[in-house]
């Protein structure tokens, strides 16, 4: 009863998480396309307080770069949203371990590796600027991402045995 | 697979249905009929006990090996 009771708690946050990264990616766009084509002052009052002004005074193109990299990096992470409201859906606590979910799982591991080796490279990316006299102040945890990556895996991996034993189970008479 | 379940034979030589079985075993007739046809991965004890008593026969007779080729 309680496990119910948190899943379905978590099943709304997770639903609520996954509009509002919706909207911080569509908003994100929309800002980026504005301040390119339309408006270059947009770029002093991108969405989450980011002020990307200088850096577009420097290079339009290494402004266009970073901003598609933080696009990159909120649509990746909405997707991710978007695996964990379809588990919560697929998820059946009498048969909790399923092929559905562990695919899932195992792509939710690999989004979260490409977000990390992605975050690498853009900081890399993001100190050659800032060696070049451009002034980037965002940071990208990219360890995280990868620590987070290997734990999911392992724990896909773990839900593979679970399918395992429970088809055993099931079939013993 | 290597080890054959002779269920059916039995069953027939007592002239029982699997109906009957499931009733006096106690098991349903979804994990009757997955033992019946081999798809069980494992049975207790306590299944092939009931079933022993039931059909009045030893384990061996129900439980078989044959090498796989």
């Amino acid at each position: 009863m309680k496990t119910d009771k948190t899943l379905s708690i978590m099943k709304v946050i997770s639903w609520i998480t996954l509009i509002g990264l919706c909207i911080k990616t569509g908003a994100l766009i929309f800002s980026f396309i504005v301040s390119i084509f339309f408006n270059a002052e947009k770029a002093k009052t991108l969405p989450m307080d980011i002020d990307l002004s200088l850096l577009y005074s420097f290079n339009a193109g290494h402004y266009a770069v970073i901003v598609l990299l933080m696009i990159f990096f909120l649509t990746m992470k909405t997707f991710i949203f978007y695996l964990v409201t379809k588990i919560f859906s697929k998820i059946n606590l009498s048969h909790p371990f399923n092929l559905n979910v562990a695919n899932l799982i195992i792509k939710i591991s690999y989004a979260l590796l490409g977000i990390g080796l992605i975050a690498m490279l853009a900081t890399v990316y993001k100190n050659w600027l800032v060696k070049n006299g451009a002034f980037v102040l965002l940071k990208w945890e990219y360890g995280v991402y990868l620590f987070m990556a290997g734990i999911v895996f392992i724990v896909a991996q773990l839900f593979k045995r679970g399918i395992e034993i429970q088809s055993e189970n099931e079939l013993t008479v | 697979m290597a080890i054959i379940v002779n269920l059916d034979v039995m069953m027939a030589k007592r002239k029982m249905s699997l109906n009957e079985l499931s009733e006096k075993v106690g098991l349903t007739l979804s994990n009757l009929s997955i033992l019946k046809t081999g798809k069980a991965k494992a049975i207790r004890f306590s299944t092939l006990e009931s079933i022993c008593e039931t059909l009045d026969c030893q384990p061996g007779d129900i439980l078989e090996f044959k090498a796989d080729n």
